[in-house]
């Protein structure tokens, strides 16, 4: 076999490879935790360059709350607490960013939302 | 607390009841900097960067998840470029192709290409059957194990070469080499390739 010939023999052998495996790409889940360290960051990097959206427009937004989110919702009074990334603080977050489907169970808790299928 | 609420979250609830934002209410909603539509963001949009990033990187799995990271961060940096004429997803992974290829351009250009140990053979110059002899399952096993298990410069080239679709020409550019340097590279990397796959295929 001529070398011309074998390497575009070997290019489409290799092509028609490349498809099958690229096919299964899309069939893997990212793992929790990955997804928990990504929302983490961004969030940091919304929180530096202005505030995020206050909780109250969040949830006008329709979007639920956690326990934890409402609670600083009704007892921070602070100008700029209310768009704060409490997540920052909570137990949940460092949970979710090193376990892969951590055992917190709250409502609206994103990082929980992460660990379901 | 609100004891009211179900216990599911909104990514569920909405999904379940066909409520699901378009992507491009979604990315509005994260340009505001809502918290909760950055979770749906990153729930809707991470399986497919993950899964790609990671069939690319190999045999460097070490890499993924920074590299995922990176990608939604620059995501949420241009941002405002998203005009929803595609998915979001495929957008995301446009990105993701990107970082990929700068990972190639580094590891090609910081790595030596050529090893004295490993000149070309006469080699086995058929390819192995792929319909015949394997299920895509299996095909798709062996290609990663095959791809983890070589010198990472002929992992790099192939996947970059095949799954990539890049031309040599392009590759060189890139990587500052020649095309003829590239392409016995790739040539190397083909043969390294098949032999494993051989002895695999003679061993089965």
């Amino acid at each position: 076999m001529s070398d011309k010939h074998q390497s575009e023999s070997d290019n489409r052998w290799f092509e028609l490879l490349a498809l099958q495996e690229h096919e299964e790409a899309d069939q893997e889940g990212a793992p929790s935790r990955l997804k928990a360290r990504v929302y983490s960051a961004l969030l940091k990097k919304q929180e530096a360059s202005g505030p995020l959206r206050t909780l109250a427009e969040t949830r006008t937004n329709g979007y639920g709350l956690c326990f934890f989110e409402d609670l600083w919702e009704q007892v921070t009074s602070a100008e700029g607490a209310q768009s704060y990334n409490c997540c920052s603080v909570c137990h949940a977050r460092v949970l979710a960013e090193r376990l892969e489907r951590p055992p917190i169970y709250w409502a609206h808790c994103p990082y929980v939302a992460f660990g379901k299928k | 607390m609100d004891q009211g609420q179900p216990e599911i979250c909104e990514i569920e609830e909405r999904a379940a009841t066909g409520q699901e934002r378009s992507d491009r209410e979604l990315v509005a909603e994260v340009l505001r900097k809502d918290r909760k539509a950055t979770a749906e963001f990153v729930a809707r949009c991470a399986d497919s960067v993950y899964g790609y990033v990671r069939h690319r990187l190999i045999p460097r799995t070490d890499l993924v998840d920074d590299l995922v990271q990176e990608i939604f961060l620059a995501a949420w940096e241009n941002l405002d470029r998203f005009r929803g004429d595609s998915p979001l997803r495929n957008w995301l992974l446009g990105i993701a192709r990107h970082k990929v290829e700068d990972h190639y351009r580094k590891r090609l250009r910081e790595l030596p290409l050529e090893d004295e140990e490993e000149r070309l053979e006469n080699s086995p110059s058929d390819v192995p059957d792929l319909e015949e002899t394997l299920a895509k399952r299996q095909a798709g096993q062996w290609t990663r194990e095959i791809l983890s298990s070589l010198p990472e410069t002929y992992s790099v080239i192939l996947l970059w070469r095949y799954w990539e679709k890049r031309s040599l020409r392009e590759i060189a550019v890139q990587t500052g080499r020649t095309e003829k340097a590239i392409e016995r590279l790739l040539a190397r990397a083909r043969q390294q390739f098949k032999k494993r796959w051989n002895e695999r295929q003679a061993s089965k």
